[in-house]
């Protein structure tokens, strides 16, 4: 085998780490943790659904969209539509049409279906976003995610308006959401690894050499758009469907802070970049949320002021700014050796 | 029919004129070089041709084919690449990533492992460091990758813009060496812009000479270098 061989073959070992981290942790929490932590994990693993997808677009063009959590929004409230149960529908949302009404669907094409509409929607959107460049893109993704905000709120009888949507099937155990999140790590490094995801990089890194070199920046852009917000509307949806109500404001600005935030500590130039963000902003929010509440440590009990988990995140995103610009990871993907590969390979022979 | 034809080719920015009514042809096979002090409209000319910047006025062909008016990655499709200013390399990729991109808009994909081989004996330094950042690589072997990269795209026509800019004179040297070979093996047409016009005598071709927006002389490399033209069209004609 020769070296390149080997390193090709060693480049696929990350979307297979990535999951075996994921599936460690769920292991983890599963033999060691209590309910809440269960519940912890659950959402931690829909988030690394939500950034995955979301860095398949930002990650791979450099263009910050602020819109993702829009994505999300969408997925939720399909998901919603679609297996609530119909006298509840009726109660709660007369204003959709009957089919809708009427559908009580099993909650996996939900799921599916879900990220099939924010797709569509990305596809809509982005054909006129995607055609500004640099920071007037961010911009107008984020007058995108105002307005859906706002529909959303609004337009009562189909959405429920401010008011929630109660009595989603609680079906979203840390399994599913590792399944959702393993597919979408999957077809996030099988787009990395395509043509596409190399145009896109390559306007990322210089948008007039990568026209130069024939590249038609706006069409890959929009395809990487759209399969992010597929995951983003999965993402939502499995939201919704973990702590069963969902309410417009659930998917603004807080959950779209959440996201550049998660990806910005693990580094915004590689798909592990993205899932090691998720962890270790997971997890040093659970366990601030938890100093709040107070521990005893011998015959002390010790708390932190309420709130301060909010600033002590705060205060963490700032210094992996000063001090790693590039994130956790630098823009690095976990992998295993060439040469051990190389190495595996002929044994294997 | 030539490869390349400018007719009556101008190019404005706001007010200022950078090209002024330009033609001329180019051979197939040909090696012509653009020289002329800052601000003759070299770059802008290339940059028109390659779809970079709108004409204001006149045409471009290729092959017979009317270039101007579309947009650069369709150039690019028809068989033109560019090496533009300054390289302009994919710095966060590695050099066969860099190699790589253009790769996306050739028919024939089944020739680019052999292409990607030939690219890598005309230019060792890349292959040994193919899995390098390309922002890592010196500005000589940043030029060579940004050379290998246009060359990837299978061009039969390949517009060089300063390849010299920023480097040792023993590399440029180097990389001319090298443009030269590839341009015999391949019968590529090279259009190539080149501040120093004694650089562009020693390496050979024929030459053009811009000033102020306009053709001031046209002819062979080598013999301008003694001539009187080209110190009037750097310094203005003398005083009688």
């Amino acid at each position: 085998m020769t070296e390149h061989q080997a390193r090709k073959l060693a480049s696929l070992t990350t979307p297979l780490l990535l999951i075996a981290l994921l599936t460690a942790f769920v292991l983890l929490i599963d033999a060691f943790g209590d309910r809440s932590l269960g519940r912890m994990a659950a959402e931690t693993l829909i988030r690394v659904t939500l950034v995955v997808g979301f860095w398949i677009f930002a990650g791979n063009s450099g263009v910050i969209s602020f819109g993702h959590a829009a994505f999300a929004c969408v997925g939720a409230y399909v998901s919603a539509w679609m297996t609530l149960k119909p006298a509840m529908k009726s109660l709660l949302l007369p204003g959709l049409p009957d089919w809708v009404a009427q559908a009580e669907w099993h909650v996996l094409p939900a799921a599916v279906v879900a990220g099939v509409m924010a797709a569509l929607l990305a596809l809509a959107t982005g054909a006129a976003i995607l055609r500004l460049s640099g920071i007037a893109a961010s911009i107008a993704t984020f007058a995108f995610l105002a307005m859906v905000n706002t529909i959303w709120a609004n337009w009562t009888p189909v959405t429920g308006g401010t008011s929630s949507v109660v009595g989603l099937a609680r079906y979203v155990t840390p399994w599913v959401g590792l399944g959702w999140a393993s597919v979408a790590i999957v077809v996030a490094a099988i787009y990395g690894a395509s043509a596409s995801g190399l145009a896109l990089r390559a306007t990322r890194e210089d948008e007039v050499a990568a026209s130069a070199s024939g590249i038609d920046r706006y069409r890959h852009r929009l395809a990487a758009f759209t399969v992010s917000a597929f995951f983003c509307g999965v993402g939502g949806a499995l939201m919704g469907h973990l702590i069963g109500v969902i309410n417009p404001d659930g998917f603004y600005l807080s959950l779209t802070f959440l996201m550049l935030a998660m990806l910005v500590v693990g580094g915004i130039g590689s798909l592990s970049g993205a899932v090691v963000g998720v962890l270790v902003v997971s997890i040093a929010v659970e366990g601030l949320v938890r100093l709040e509440k107070g521990v005893t440590l011998g015959a002390t009990q010790f708390a932190l002021p309420a709130g301060s988990q909010e600033i002590l995140i705060g205060l963490a995103m700032i210094f992996v700014l000063i001090f790693r610009s590039a994130g956790l990871l630098a823009g690095r993907d976990l992998i295993l050796p060439a040469a051990w590969v190389a190495g595996r390979a002929k044994t294997t022979k | 029919m030539s490869k390349l034809g400018i007719f009556d080719l101008s190019v404005r920015y706001g007010k200022l004129t950078a090209v002024n009514n330009i033609s001329f042809t180019v051979a197939e096979g040909e090696r012509v070089f653009i020289s002329g002090p800052n601000g003759a409209g070299k770059s802008s000319l290339l940059a028109a041709i390659a779809g970079e910047v709108r004409a204001a006025h006149g045409r471009i062909e290729m092959d017979g084919d009317i270039l101007s008016g579309r947009v650069p990655e369709a150039i690019a499709r028809r068989g033109l690449s560019m090496v533009p200013e300054g390289r302009r390399i994919f710095r966060a990729l590695s050099v066969q990533e860099n190699l790589m991109v253009g790769v996306g808009l050739r028919r024939d994909k089944t020739a680019v492992p052999d292409d990607l081989e030939a690219i890598y004996a005309a230019f060792p330094i890349l292959g040994t460091r193919r899995h390098a950042n390309a922002g890592a690589l010196s500005g000589g072997q940043q030029q060579m990758l940004a050379i290998g990269r246009a060359l990837m795209t299978n061009p039969k026509l390949m517009l060089v813009d300063e390849p010299s800019l920023g480097l040792a004179p023993r590399v440029v040297d180097e990389v001319y060496d090298r443009l030269c070979s590839l341009q015999a093996q391949r019968g590529l047409t090279l259009v190539i812009v080149e501040q120093s016009s004694a650089r562009a005598g020693r390496v050979g071709g024929r030459m053009l000479l811009l000033r102020g927006g306009q053709i001031v002389a046209d002819g062979d490399a080598a013999s301008f270098a003694a001539d009187d033209l080209l110190k009037e069209a750097y310094f203005g004609k003398a005083a009688p």
